[in-house]
């Protein structure tokens, strides 16, 4: 080992001590300033269609019945403070749900997209996670491709007569997996490795945020299902009047 | 004493569930009156003012305002001169600032800006917190919501306010504050229903009281008339003010000649005790 | 640093529920509330004013710090948004650093993996043999990432330059004016009330789980989680019915229309703003 490479061996190892000691960031937002101008536009451009549908979808729904306006923001509100809540955990670290796929099952992926568009928008002015540049690129992820994924595999397991309950922990989860790649493909779209390109980059993000998001897909999915049979514990005359929302049946 | 303000016949409501909250609901509110409205949690105190104020609509009678039977067409007009004011402060604090809130209301009457802005700043004087006039309601104390609360109803103008249970969760430094707001309303003649379950207060405030049961009236008089009868108070379970148990029991005792006059405050209590 | 951070969770092991307050955010205004940032917008000395000015100058030298992508430019930025928030807005340095601090574990992750690459060649200025393949880095890409960092904590600053000076409910009627639509905006300022709402909710229900031993172990702190969450879920739903009726109360009729103050904002405002700006581009210019 020469001078240039002991160095560079001290950093690496002070640094993922320093990795191991941090607090993890919520989920995985893509900060603020992280995206060149291109890629924000891009991503945002994407989202439009979706936004567009899920905007349309609420209009619908508070035009027929004016009172779910306040519903609906409230389940805005919850899964905001949903995602702010620190999962238990041994180790101390400070996990976070999305709350995104939980949205997506109970009130459909559209209407999630708005929310979670908001909720991101929150999550930057109020809580400094993720960021108004960044804000298409975020939206793609967490908001619309994985509520999407979710909502897909929910309806997949409900089709295929899968139990109910692992059918939500496979949509829950699953759809967590699916934000954490497509986040780290938006990342390796903006910066390819020099050597191998978008793809070589995306698993380089991918190992690099593995270690804290499969751990948090699979609690994301435990979680959901606790809190969906707490729901029909508690609440069964509740979800069927929300049944407009896409229901839960 | 003239025309009644609010004229209530044969109300009835139910909930989506089936069960009736109010049943055969008859009642005259005149200007100027204090009336408490008493009875048991679910008795259907809230359900009334609801339908009092056009919140929800009941499935069968009428309610005339000042002569007019109210419909679809002129349910504004009822929402406007009768104010409630909410239990709980959080379920009824939507603005994010302590102006907007207390504007809310004269905002959707379509008011001009400038008055608007009038009645929010004379409203919060009135309510003593023209200070927090830029402060967000979730950095507030319960007390101090409380009086948001009362602001936003004193700023729409209404001729009758409601008071839904107003000193729930209050301290006794926030409940003697609200009792002097409610004398200072009394004192220049708004007519106000208060519903809650502390009959000392209803004895010590109250001209009139309606008491509920199970959605019914069960009796409308002189809260000394219903405290009286042993058989409402059955019906209702509401205790007797302390002041006239105090003042049976020095009858009983044979302290206090038995003139049946019983003393409507501490102060007239110890003046009838110094005449004696 | 560790030890700081468990020494935080120690203070108030009954506030880290809202898990708003992150734990590296030491500096506390009230007991267990929610954002902190939100707290000191209000507190802030520039509050009042005008909020369209705070908004876009924070939005123009946030898209400035990203297009012209310049370190100068970007340091430039650092400096000024440091200034507007720290001695215009009054808020604590400490305050101030401990919120940039806040994605730092992101930044640092992020801004590595850009920086490492993987070879089967001892390229780069730095590499490290590792079996089959080398990591390596070089002196360029070093420079990238230091840039980066920079302007990402630039972009971060402008940004915060708003958050820390404008409560939500202006931004959201800035929103309003620039033609966002309408029901987007009126959903966002519920949101905004109602989070206050379910987090104090949370709160309480946080408390009294924790009172009756609902977070004894790992097993029933997850439990205990899902149960306040679906719990905190039907909660919110009742709200929601009872907001309506007392909205409808002060005759809401489908419109969500709040009263705003004017603030006005002066001409001298502007022309520092203007030269602010075209100072960022002549930086650009000189040092492109």
């Amino acid at each position: 080992m020469n001078i240039k490479e002991k160095g560079f061996f001290i950093s690496i190892t002070a640094i993922s001590l320093l990795f191991g000691i941090l607090p993890v960031a919520n989920a995985m937002h893509i900060m603020e300033g992280y995206l060149p101008v291109g890629y924000c536009i891009a991503w945002g451009a994407i989202c439009i269609p979706f936004l567009v549908v899920g905007y349309l979808s609420i209009k619908k729904t508070i035009a027929a019945n004016r009172k779910s306006i306040t519903l609906f923001a409230m389940a805005g509100a919850f899964v905001f403070v949903l995602s702010s809540l620190k999962i238990p955990s041994v180790t101390g670290s400070c996990s976070h749900m999305t709350g995104t796929g939980l949205g997506a099952i109970l009130f459909g992926p559209a209407a999630v997209s708005i929310l979670g568009i908001i909720v991101l928008i929150f999550q930057a002015i109020l809580l400094a996670h993720g960021g108004l540049t960044t804000l298409g690129a975020n939206t793609f992820s967490m908001a619309i491709a994985g509520p999407f994924v979710t909502y897909g595999i929910y309806k997949l397991c409900q089709l295929l007569k899968v139990n109910k309950y692992v059918g939500i922990f496979l949509a829950a989860s699953i759809g967590d997996l699916f934000t954490y790649c497509v986040t780290s493909a938006e990342l390796a779209l903006a910066y390819p490795s020099a050597t191998g390109g978008v793809l070589a980059s995306a698993l380089k993000f991918l190992a690099v945020f593995a270690p804290t998001q499969l751990p948090l897909a699979i609690i994301e999915g435990i979680l959901t299902v606790v809190i969906i049979m707490g729901l029909e514990t508690y609440a069964k005359p509740e979800l069927t009047k929300i049944g407009f929302f896409g229901g839960n049946k | 004493m003239g025309e009644p303000i609010l004229k209530i016949r044969d109300l009835h409501y139910a909930y989506g569930n089936g069960t009736p909250a109010l049943n055969r609901i008859d009642a005259d509110i005149y200007e100027g009156e204090k009336i408490a409205v008493i009875g048991s949690n679910g008795a259907g105190k809230s359900t009334f003012f609801l339908n009092a104020n056009g919140v929800l609509t009941p499935d069968r009678g009428e309610i005339s305002y000042r002569g007019t039977i109210i419909n679809k067409k002129n349910l504004k007009e009822l929402r406007k001169n009768i104010g409630i004011v909410f239990q709980d402060a959080d379920n009824q604090i939507i603005a994010s600032t302590v102006m907007a809130e207390v504007g809310f209301g004269p905002m959707n009457l379509k008011l001009p800006k400038e008055e608007v802005l009038r009645r929010v700043e004379e409203a919060l004087t009135y309510m003593n917190i023209l200070d927090y006039k830029d402060r967000p309601p979730h950095y507030l104390s319960g007390g101090e919501k409380k009086r948001v609360s009362i602001a936003d109803i004193i700023a729409m103008k209404s001729e009758i306010i409601i008071f839904d249970e107003p000193t729930a969760g209050l301290d006794p430094l926030n409940t003697q504050m609200l009792e002097e707001v409610l004398d200072k309303l009394g004192s220049e003649g708004k007519t106000m229903l208060i519903s809650t379950h502390d009959v000392d207060f209803v004895y010590r405030w109250a001209e009139r009281a309606i008491v509920f049961s199970q959605g019914k009236i069960i009796a409308d008089g002189t809260p000394l008339k219903i405290f009286q009868s042993e058989e409402i108070l059955k019906k209702a379970n509401l205790k007797r003010p302390t002041l006239m148990e105090v003042y049976d029991l020095l009858v009983e005792k044979h302290l206090l000649e038995d003139t049946k006059a019983y003393p409507t405050s501490t102060q007239a209590f110890k003046e009838m005790l110094g005449n004696m | 640093m560790s030890t700081i951070a468990l020494k935080g969770e120690h203070w108030d092991g009954h506030t880290h529920g809202d898990g708003i307050n992150h734990r590296h955010h030491k500096i506390r205004h009230k007991h267990g509330e929610g954002s902190s940032i939100d707290f000191y917008a209000y507190a802030s000395n520039i509050r009042d004013w005008n909020p369209a000015f705070k908004v876009s100058l924070s939005m123009l030298t946030l898209v400035l710090s990203i297009v012209l992508n310049n370190p100068y430019v970007s340091l430039a930025v650092i400096v000024a948004m440091g200034y507007l928030t720290i001695i215009e807005g009054g808020l604590s340095i400490q305050a101030y650093l401990s919120i940039l601090m806040i994605p730092i574990s992101f930044i640092l992750l992020g801004t590595i993996t850009i920086g490492i690459d993987f070879s089967t060649q001892p390229i780069g200025q730095y590499n490290l043999h590792l079996g089959f393949f080398y990591v390596f880095t070089s002196l360029a890409k070093l420079k990238i990432m230091f840039f980066l960092m920079l302007k990402v904590f630039a972009a971060i600053s402008a940004m915060e330059m708003m958050s820390l000076s404008t409560p939500s409910s202006e931004i959201i009627s800035v929103m309003q004016r620039v033609h966002v639509p309408k029901l987007f905006t009126e959903l966002m300022n519920l949101i905004y009330r109602y989070i206050f709402i379910l987090i104090d909710v949370n709160i309480k229900m946080r408390n009294s789980a924790n009172s009756r031993l609902g977070f004894c172990d790992i097993k029933t702190s997850w439990y205990t989680f899902g149960k306040i969450a679906s719990n905190l879920l039907i909660v919110s739903f009742k709200k929601a019915n009872a907001y309506y009726d007392a909205m409808e109360a002060r005759c809401y009729d489908g419109d969500l229309i709040f009263l705003e103050e004017d603030k006005k904002v002066t001409t001298l405002q502007i022309a520092k703003a203007a030269v602010f700006v075209s100072f960022l581009m002549l930086l650009w210019g000189f040092t492109r």
